[in-house]
Formats: C-alpha cells, sequence, structure tokens
C-alpha cells in the first residue's frame, strides 16, 4: 500500500530526522497490529481462521473508500453530507440497470461510477456558482439524493443480478478478498493523485491556504470542482463494491454510511480546515472501527457499544492530534 | 433593508402559495382533525429542533448530537415517570436538566481544547447512540417505557376546542403548540434583546474581537451549547408527547430538519446572525411540504427529493438577493 | 520605459485607496515606492500582478496595453512579486511553493526531479543553502521571506516586485538581499522595492514614486535630487507636519492613574516601569516586534504577568481578564488590529459600540435598540463618525471611521485608562490629524492615555512623555518637547543603545 501523503508530507524525507515514529499514522499502524494481535489471541486463533479473516477483509473495503470519499472533500476544507446517500443511489442504479435495463454487468458498473461521478461534480459546480457553503448544499443533495434512491424501485430489494459480479464480490485472491484488494488499489490511486499529480497537489494548495495558491495561479473552483467530482466517483466505486459484495440491494444501502466517512478520515490525523489528507491514516482508521466490529461480533457484545466506542476513539483522536500540535509548536 | 429583501417575507409567501396548492388539489388539506391538527403538532417539534440548531449556529458551530441530545432527555424523562412516578412537570424538568448538562459538557469540551464543534458533537453522536441502545434495553422492554404521567395524554390527543367554558370553546389548536411557542419566544427575546444572547452573537461574529471587547467568550460557548441541548431535549418532550411514548427512536430524524429550519429561514452557518422567526417559517415550509406531497399519495421517502429541491431554490434565490442587493448597493 | 500604470483608480467599499496613481518603470533600475500606511502602495502592487482590478487607468508593457485577469496572467507577462503577507502553503516543501505556479510535470505527474532542480537554480540565485525538501512550516520568517523572493525569480520576471521586503530580515540577511537586488538590476530587470526604511532605500534605489492618499506626488523622479526629510515631507505632506496641538496642562502632583513596577510577562517582558497620570499622554515607542501591543494585552490579563506590580489608581491589582480590566478597573485597549480584533465587522455600529455597556443598559437583562441608538448617537456626534445609518454595519466604514467606532466603544464604557495601540495605521493624512486633535481632546478631559505607536511624528505631537522599548525592555524614557528633529534623534539613540545591529531604522 502507498505510504500516507499528508501534505507535511516527506516529514522524514531521507530519514534524518527520525520523526516519522510521531506521525500519527505510526501510532495508528502499531495500534491496527496490536488490535489484530490481541483480537487474534483472545479469540483463540478464531480470527485467523479461512472463514473469520475472509469476511474481515471483506467488509472492510467499503468503509476504506467511503472515508477516502469523504478525506479528498475534508482537503479543500469542505465536507460532503452526501456520500452515504449517493452510494445508495450509484447502486440502485447499478441494480436497476442489471436487472430492468438488462445491460451487462460492466456498462451497468460504469454507470454507477458515472453517476457518482456526476452527482458529485453537481455538488462541485453548485458550491463555486451558488457560493453557498459546501455543508449546506451537500445537505441540499443529500436531500434530493435520498429521494431519487428510493426512486429508482420504491421499498423493494434489487436481487439476482449478474452471477459474474457478485462471484467477484466474493472470490479471492492471494488469500484476501478481491473488493478488499481492489479498495486497497483505490486507496494507492487516491495517494497518487494527492502526491504526484498537479491536480492533487493544487488541490492540497487550494485547502492549505486559498489566497496564496490564488496568487500562485491555482484557480481554486476548480480544485473545489474536482474535490466534489472525485468524492462522488469514490462514492460510486463504493457502491459498486456494495452491489458486488452484498448480493442484494434496496434502498436504505447508504444510511449508515455518513457519519462513520467522517470517523476514518478523522480518527486518520485528516484536518478539517483542509490542505491536509492522509491515505495511509484513513484506511487504517477504517481498519480499527473494522476490529471494533469484529470484536463485537466475536464476543457477542451488544453491538451498540460499537458506537459509544468508535465515538470515544473519534474524540481521543482529535484531542490526541490537537496535543501533539501544541506540542510541536512549542518546540520550534 | 428594502421589504424585497427579507427573506423571511418570501418563505411566508412561498408557505401561503404552498398551502393554497395542496389545498385545491386535495381539500382534506384543510381537514381539521386529519390534517391541520397534527401538522400544528409537526411544526411545532421541528420549530424547537430547528432551534437547538440555531443556538449554537449563532456562534458559527454545529451540533450533530441534536438527536441523540433530545433522546437521552427523552430517556431521563420516561424514566422519571416510569419509575419515579413523578408529575408531568417535575419529569420535564429532570429531562431537560439531562439535555442541558450533555449540551454544556460538548460547549466545555469545545471551549477548552479548541477542537472543532462538529467534531466534538459527530463523537458525542456515536458515543450516545450506543448509550441510547443500551439504556433502553436495560430499562425497559427494549423499545418505549410503560408508565406515563397524567397529562400526556391531553398533550397529544386534545386542542383548544376540547376545552369549554359554558357554550364558548378554544381554537382547534393543539396544546403543544403555546409550549413550543414558548420556546420560540424565550429564544427570540434571548438573541434579540437580551445580553447574553448578544454577546453569544457577538463571539460567533468575532471570538477575538470579543474577547477584546470583555466578553468571556468561553462561557458564552458553553452556554449556546448548553442551550442547544435543553432545547434538544425540549424537542424530545414534545416528540414524545405527540408519540404518545418515550421511545428509543426519539431524535432519529432531527439532524436533517435541525438544519432544514434555520437555514432555509436565512441564518448563516458563519455565525454572528440568526433568524428565529426565519426557522419557525421554515419549519413550517418543510412541514407543509411533507404532509401535501404525503396528501398526494406521494411515499415518504420520496418526499426528500422536493424538500432538497426546495431547500436548494430558496439558497439559490437568496444568494441572487443577495448580489442584486450587493450590485444596487454598490451604485449608490 | 518598460512598464508604465497609469492614472489608476480602485474603490474599495468606504474607501477610495488608489486615486490616479502613476508609476512608470525602466529597465535596469531600482525603483522605489514609498508612501505612508494606507497611501495605496499595496493596492498599486496587488493591481500590478492582477490580484485586484483597477476601476480606471491602464498598465502599458513593453509598448502593449496589459489587461491582468489573474496572478497567473502577470506571472506570464513577466512580473513577478514578493507580496508583504506571507503566501506560501504551509505544508509543502519549500521546492514545489517555488514552482507551484507551474510545476514540471512528466507522463501526467509531478516530476519531482526537475522540480527540486528549479527549486535550486532559483534558491542558488540567492545563494541559499536550503533544503528543498524541507516543509516552509519548518522554516524561519525569514527564510520564509526569502524563500518567497526565490518563488519570485523563478518567474522568468522582467519587472520584479518586492513589499517591504527586509521587515523581518536581519541586518546581514537584508544585505544580501540588497545585493541580489543590483545584481537583477544589473541584469536588465525593472525592479520595484516597497519600503518604510528609508536608509536602505537610498542606499539602493536609483528613482522614487512618492504616494500619498492614493496619488503620486512625485513620479518616477531620480532619488539622487532628495534628502531623506524632503521625501518624508512629500510622504506625510508639509500639512501635516506642522500641526500643533493646543497645550494641555498635566497635574504633574497627580496620582499615576496606572503605574508598573518592574514588571515581567510570561512572553518575555522584563522589568518594565512607567507610570501614566490623568490627563497625560504617554507614548510608547517601538519598532514592530518590540513587545508593545503584546504589554498591553498581558496588563489585560491576557497573558501572565509572572513579576513587578500593577498599581491603578493608587492601588495594587491582579488583573484576569479583559472584562475584570473593563468593569474593575476601567481600563480600555483600543487595538491596533481593528479588523481582526477591534470591530465586528458584520454587525451594526450600535452593537460594536454598544458591546461594552450592555452589562449596564440592560433593564432585568434586556438591551432595547433605542437605548443602544441613543448611545451611539452620542459618539457619532462627539467623535465626529460619519455613518448613513446606526445600523450600517461597521465594515462598510472608512478606516478613520472604523477606528473612531473602535474608539467609542471604550470611551462608551466610561474607561479612565485607555491604551490606544497605533491608532492612525492605515488611515489618510487628513483623517489623521483630526485623529490626533481627538486623542489630545481626551487627554484634555483627565484620561490617561498609554499611546503605543511606531509613527515617530505621530508620537512626537501627541505624547508629554516617550518610553522606549525595544525587545521587550524599555530602553528609557523622554520629557517630550514636541522638537521633532532633537527629540527623534533622542529616541533612535536609545533604540540603538546597547541593542543589537539588526532591525535598525530612522524614520
Amino acid at each position: 500500500m502507498s505510504t500516507g501523503t499528508t501534505t507535511a508530507g516527506r516529514t522524514g524525507s531521507g530519514g534524518r530526522f527520525g520523526r516519522v515514529t510521531v506521525r500519527p499514522e505510526f501510532t495508528l499502524a502499531v495500534l491496527a497490529v496490536a488490535g489484530f494481535v490481541a483480537l487474534a489471541v483472545a479469540t483463540d486463533g478464531n480470527l485467523l481462521t479461512r472463514g473469520t479473516l475472509d469476511a474481515f477483509f471483506r467488509f472492510l473495503a467499503v468503509p476504506i473508500v467511503i472515508g477516502l470519499a469523504q478525506m479528498v472533500v475534508l482537503a479543500i476544507g469542505q465536507m460532503n453530507l452526501s456520500v452515504g446517500t449517493l452510494t445508495g443511489l450509484c447502486a440502485m442504479v447499478a441494480a436497476w440497470l442489471m436487472l430492468e435495463a438488462g445491460l451487462p454487468a460492466p456498462l451497468a458498473v460504469l454507470a454507477a461510477l458515472g453517476v457518482g461521478l456526476a452527482a458529485g461534480l453537481v455538488n462541485g459546480l453548485l458550491v463555486v456558482i451558488t457560493r453557498i457553503n459546501g455543508f449546506v448544499v451537500t445537505l441540499a443533495t443529500m436531500t434530493i439524493i435520498e429521494g431519487l434512491r428510493y426512486g429508482v424501485n420504491g421499498p423493494d430489494t434489487f436481487q439476482g443480478y449478474s452471477q459474474g459480479l457478485r462471484d467477484l464480490g466474493t472470490a479471492s485472491v492471494l488469500g484476501l478478498p478481491v473488493v478488499f484488494v481492489f479498495a486497497l488499489a483505490v486507496a494507492a490511486l487516491v495517494a497518487l493523485f494527492f502526491g504526484r499529480t498537479v491536480a492533487g497537489r493544487q488541490l492540497l494548495a487550494t485547502g492549505g491556504s486559498p489566497f496564496a495558491a490564488r496568487l500562485s495561479g491555482v484557480s481554486n473552483d476548480r480544485s473545489i470542482v474536482i474535490a466534489h467530482g472525485l468524492s462522488g466517483l469514490l462514492a460510486g466505486v463504493a457502491a459498486v463494491i456494495t452491489v458486488a459484495a452484498s448480493g442484494s440491494v434496496n434502498s436504505s444501502i447508504g444510511d449508515d454510511l455518513m457519519l462513520p466517512s467522517f470517523a476514518a478520515p478523522i480518527i486518520g490525523g485528516v484536518a478539517l480546515t483542509g490542505g491536509v489528507v492522509s491515505v495511509a491514516g484513513t484506511c487504517l482508521a477504517a481498519f480499527l472501527v473494522r476490529l471494533v466490529d469484529v470484536m463485537q461480533a466475536q464476543f457477542d457484545i451488544n453491538p451498540r457499544w460499537i458506537d459509544l466506542i468508535v465515538g470515544a476513539v473519534v474524540l481521543g483522536a482529535v484531542l490526541l492530534g490537537t496535543v501533539r500540535q501544541k506540542l510541536s509548536k512549542g518546540s520550534p | 433593508m428594502p421589504l424585497w429583501a427579507n427573506p423571511r417575507l418570501g418563505l411566508l409567501i412561498l408557505l401561503v402559495a404552498l398551502i393554497a396548492l395542496f389545498t385545491a388539489l386535495r381539500p382534506a388539506f384543510m381537514d381539521v382533525t386529519l390534517t391541520l391538527v397534527p401538522l400544528q403538532s409537526d411544526v411545532s417539534v421541528y420549530a424547537v429542533v430547528g432551534l437547538a440548531q440555531l443556538a449554537v449556529l449563532s456562534l458559527g458551530h454545529m451540533n450533530m448530537a441534536v438527536g441523540r441530545m433530545a433522546a437521552m432527555s427523552a430517556f431521563a424523562m420516561g424514566l422519571a415517570y416510569d419509575r419515579l412516578g413523578v408529575s408531568l412537570v417535575t419529569g420535564l424538568l429532570i429531562g431537560l436538566l439531562v439535555g442541558t448538562l450533555l449540551g454544556a459538557l460538548a460547549g466545555l469540551v469545545i471551549s477548552r481544547t479548541g477542537v472543532n464543534s462538529f467534531v466534538v458533537t459527530l463523537a458525542m453522536d456515536f458515543a450516545l447512540v450506543g448509550l441510547i441502545t443500551i439504556l433502553y434495553t436495560r430499562f425497559t422492554d427494549g423499545v418505549a417505557f410503560g408508565g406515563l404521567p397524567a397529562g400526556m395524554d391531553a398533550l397529544r390527543n386534545d386542542t383548544f376546542a376540547d376545552y369549554c367554558t359554558g357554550d364558548v370553546c378554544g381554537p382547534e389548536i393543539s396544546l403543544v403548540v403555546p409550549l413550543a411557542l414558548v420556546a420560540v419566544l424565550a429564544v427570540g427575546v434571548l438573541f434579540r434583546f437580551s445580553r447574553l444572547g448578544r454577546e453569544i452573537l457577538m463571539t460567533g461574529a468575532n471570538g477575538r474581537a470579543a474577547e477584546l471587547s470583555g466578553i468571556p467568550v468561553r462561557s458564552r460557548v458553553v452556554q449556546a451549547h448548553a442551550l442547544s441541548g435543553l432545547l434538544a431535549g425540549f424537542a424530545g418532550f414534545l416528540l414524545a408527547a405527540n408519540n404518545g411514548a418515550f421511545s428509543a427512536s426519539i431524535g432519529d430524524a432531527f439532524l436533517l430538519p435541525s438544519f432544514l429550519g434555520p437555514v432555509l429561514g436565512g441564518t448563516l452557518l458563519a455565525g454572528g446572525a440568526v433568524s428565529v422567526l426565519g426557522t419557525v417559517l421554515g419549519a413550517g415550509l418543510t412541514q407543509v411540504i411533507y404532509k401535501g406531497l404525503n396528501l398526494l399519495q406521494f411515499q415518504l421517502d420520496q418526499l426528500n427529493l422536493y424538500i432538497g429541491l426546495v431547500l436548494l431554490a430558496a439558497l439559490s434565490l437568496d444568494r441572487v438577493r443577495h448580489v442584486v442587493a450587493d450590485r444596487k448597493g454598490a451604485r449608490v | 520605459m518598460t512598464l508604465v500604470a497609469e492614472n489608476l483608480v480602485k474603490t474599495f467599499p468606504g474607501v477610495r485607496a488608489l486615486d490616479g496613481a502613476t508609476l512608470r518603470l525602466a529597465a535596469g533600475s531600482v525603483h522605489a515606492l514609498l508612501g505612508e500606511n494606507g497611501a495605496g502602495k499595496s493596492t498599486l502592487i496587488k493591481i500590478l500582478t492582477g490580484v485586484h482590478r483597477p476601476d480606471g487607468g491602464k498598465i502599458v508593457l513593453g509598448g502593449a496595453e496589459l489587461h491582468l485577469n489573474g496572478p497567473l496572467d502577470a506571472q506570464h507577462a513577466g512580473i513577478g512579486v514578493v507580496h508583504q503577507e506571507r503566501n506560501l502553503i504551509p505544508g509543502f516543501s519549500i521546492a514545489e511553493n517555488i514552482v507551484l505556479h507551474h510545476l514540471p510535470r512528466r507522463f501526467g505527474l509531478v516530476d519531482r526531479a526537475r522540480m527540486r532542480a528549479e527549486a535550486r537554480r532559483c534558491l542558488g540565485l540567492l545563494d541559499l543553502d536550503l533544503d528543498p525538501d524541507t516543509p516552509v512550516s519548518r522554516l524561519s520568517v525569514a527564510q520564509a521571506q526569502l524563500v518567497e523572493i526565490a518563488k519570485a525569480l523563478s518567474v522568468d520576471s522582467k519587472v520584479l516586485l518586492l513589499d517591504e521586503p527586509t521587515a523581518s530580515l536581519t541586518g546581514d540577511e537584508a544585505d544580501r538581499l540588497y545585493g541580489i537586488v543590483r545584481r537583477l538590476r544589473d541584469d536588465g530587470q525593472a525592479v520595484v522595492l516597497v519600503s518604510h526604511k528609508l536608509e536602505e532605500v537610498f542606499a539602493v534605489a536609483d528613482t522614487v514614486t512618492v504616494l500619498r492618499d492614493g496619488r503620486s506626488v512625485a513620479e518616477a523622479r531620480p532619488l539622487a535630487g532628495y534628502t531623506q526629510d524632503q521625501v518624508v515631507d512629500l510622504m506625510v505632506g508639509r500639512a501635516y507636519s506642522s500641526v500643533r496641538l493646543a497645550d494641555r496642562h498635566v497635574d504633574l502632583r497627580a496620582a499615576p492613574a496606572l503605574r508598573l513596577d518592574g514588571v515581567s510577562t510570561a512572553r518575555g517582558h522584563r522589568d518594565i516601569s512607567l507610570s501614566v497620570r490623568p490627563g497625560e499622554i504617554l507614548g510608547l515607542y517601538g519598532l514592530v516586534g518590540a513587545g508593545r501591543s503584546e504589554l498591553a494585552k498581558a496588563l489585560l490579563g491576557l497573558d501572565r504577568i509572572t513579576a513587578g506590580t500593577v498599581e491603578v489608581r493608587g492601588r495594587p491589582v491582579r488583573i484576569r481578564d479583559v472584562g475584570d480590566a473593563l468593569r474593575r478597573h476601567r481600563i480600555g485597549y483600543v487595538t491596533e488590529n481593528r479588523k481582526e480584533e477591534g470591530l465586528f465587522l458584520d454587525q451594526p455600529i450600535t452593537r460594536n459600540v454598544g458591546v461594552t455597556v450592555w452589562r449596564r443598559m440592560a433593564r432585568a437583562g434586556l438591551v432595547t435598540d433605542r437605548a443602544e441608538r441613543r448611545l451611539v448617537a452620542g459618539y457619532t456626534d462627539r467623535l465626529g463618525i460619519r455613518i448613513s445609518s446606526p445600523s450600517q454595519l461597521a465594515g462598510l466604514l472608512s478606516g478613520g471611521n472604523q477606528q473612531k467606532v473602535s474608539l467609542a466603544k471604550w470611551l462608551a464604557a466610561d474607561c479612565e485608562i485607555l491604551i490606544v495601540d497605533e491608532p492612525t495605521v492605515g488611515i489618510d493624512v487628513r483623517t489623521k490629524a483630526a485623529f490626533h486633535e481627538l486623542i489630545a481632546e481626551l487627554a484634555g478631559t483627565g484620561l490617561a492615555l498609554l499611546l503605543i505607536s511606531s509613527d515617530l511624528p505621530e508620537i512626537v505631537t501627541l505624547a508629554d512623555r516617550i518610553a522606549v522599548m525595544n525587545d521587550f525592555t524599555l530602553r528609557g524614557e523622554l520629557v517630550n518637547d514636541h522638537d521633532y528633529a532633537r527629540m527623534s534623534q533622542a529616541i533612535i539613540r536609545l533604540i540603538h543603545m546597547g541593542s543589537r545591529p539588526a532591525g535598525d531604522e530612522t524614520a
């Protein structure tokens, strides 16, 4: 997997400063490994059995991608409240195209991605044209998309679509679920985008300091549209994974994704003010949340404790980040 | 400000137009027991929900946990009524106290750590959603409290028309309406005339200048969030009164409407300015659309499409009006 | 002529920042652009670099008229700039910041190797030995400044604009910078230098344009034809220099309203002792960064006082916060940063003035608009604030009127001790004179005034005594005899006495 691309990035370039250890990604990685080992031991190795492990990673794919979808808009200091419902809409559209319109699976997948991208671009354009706060714009589009999502098939469930796609959703490669590998590949691409492409760097410049970016000839409007478009596209990706992995979709898909989409990047060290992203941090945070999830299933804990724990973790992560920031400011 | 530039007026006209439209399409819209009385109750609840969000929007903050604060308050009320057998008013006060304390807690964390209010209340939402289910499972059959205080039933079913002195009966107004009205008036007076409310607004407008003007900024932040918690709790009570039960699901659907009302009514997310009347009108507008479209046999989930479109249209119009006003102002 | 900007006009809400300014630049020369704060220098620079669009006038570069629709247009036209504010992306590396406007790419990706090479070339032009991969967030202020200059050089520029480039540099660093400026001039560039350090300007510049109130009062004249004093006269205007305020009588036997004795603060002030009597103006002079505003804020309880005593009207006090200072001790602070700390720009004037007195105005916790308007009307009359209505937003007022509103807030609160921090920064010359009269008048009514200023003529005009601060300590105190030449020399001498050579300046 690609390394994190904080804009503060390349902190340890050449390893000269040995600062790798103070980066939030490092803490998260240690926590993730420790948690995984601890859970494996506590379940007497049950976690490492083929079925459990497979399920663990398969249902990690969507949280990773949806976290990234939120992260790309956080990068410019905005939010996208519509990621969850958009994932649902894209999934419903894909299923509808296969079942009702009889389109082959690859075309349906492309269409789902297209819907996501288009909706994201609309978000971005609305923000740029109306100059209304991104939070409010996506609040409105979230509501609209909610209606559209329901409109595709009413309260009914789509199932029995493309066998090939569903097989792909349950298939494994090198012992890992295909959808998980796919999610990692997407994460790598996002990391590449922010780390190495001109558009990605300009987007981070917009997030870091819009005025300075403008002075350097960066079009902030363009960055906003690209960020929202990419966010929508990633929601489309999450939808494709959902359609493949779950075998059936209905209009409630995505309802439980909006808040977790914020949890992963925030725990992963992404600042709400923009300018800083961390692909690795977001992925690791999603991993940690999934770990808590599995722990609940293994020990038959009331699932509601999960939310309580995630809430505490989000707050803890942010507080830790603030403390770290204060410390690093105190010792220049 | 010229009359045409007043966003409240546009909202009022839209409201009247929609009522006329729905009445023309479905005369049942004017049916008192079927539509008007339930509509009053709903508007009452969601106006107060909107005010709960408005209380922190005044600071430029958000409260992502409005729903859960309402649920915790409602839980405390239900517990007090069911287990302690307290009177209607005592239970209400206990619940409001819980809501206030939760809000104050959020405010305290925000003002002490300087962490973004969105993150703090989001984390709180996660934590509370888990806690609430756990509490309901432990103290009830898992769904709702059984014991209700005297007077709860009247609050749910009666209108003033049921109370007569001699031959003169009251109007067909639900009993929760005056309760909500008290909240609206209190919040209106607070932000318009009281020193506390004005100082909260000044803190939202420019925190640094507020501090240098001798305003205790930190306390104001805590107080605004406490007010938000208080109002959320009150909204929870009103909804429980309407539903006739203190159940775990109270507050589930509060988050979106809490933003819809204030934003439609012209309250900025940036802080420093609020519109209480606009929030009430905004809440009224959304509920009228829900009820009207419902009568026209639209599915509940699909209604969101139209709510979202209205929100977007209202915001864009507001934007256009601003631009026009700016141009006119520039020419003078 | 390489570049001619003719009759530029630019209006912001409430202010006419440029009112027919003209700038003519020749290739191979260093051109000084001078003027007081608020004269329009930064606005002119922002127009030349495409940040603002002019409301009137035209820009001609190499014979062709130039229409700049954004910063990128200016860069393509060969105009490089270092703005007064730092404009680097905090998380990015030095190299990336330098080449951000034309990131080199290969196969659609950023070509890091070429980016570094280009950055090294630009850093090399400045003889800077910095690792291009270092994030700029780790640089010192001076280093960041030099990186911005390197960034401006990476544009293949014909014109280079430097807005206060040495404000945060030490003497050595500034010398090195001017060495580079001379080299660029010899290479045929037109360099525009904005600086308030006249000695440096006279050492390096060939020609000069002076702006006053948005107009050019001297256009592209050879600098050799002027003395420093003549330039200062041009900048401030004759009328202002000769302002003489009515004598005030200060009762020297009166007990001090505010007295500091051996005060040290957490911010680094050491052993500060001073006192102000009712009716007296104590000037606190120092350069930017000397620690004057910080001392004021420590007095208000915003920073910890670690040693010494603060006495208000003869009684030792410990001030916890601004509210405490205001209500218990009647101390007010008119901030230098009125847009960010002094005013609520999006709020009506009534609230801006009333904010300090709501506690007193409230009946049963409620404040009426009527009472507030009455209060404001009193101060608009007294201070001569020009407003269209009391509900006008403060952000729409001109700089001078904004400053008066910021002052009215404290007068309304019945302050007896007023700390006024750089009261006339960014205010045009005429309003400035009126403001000075107002401040003298306030002292005449018995207010104890601590006037913080880095404007020498201002402090010599207004103060009864002048305390000089440098590097968070007091260098000495002078009784002001209002003779500008003598006083300014004495003050400069105090600053240099035993201090480092860095940051020297004459006004």
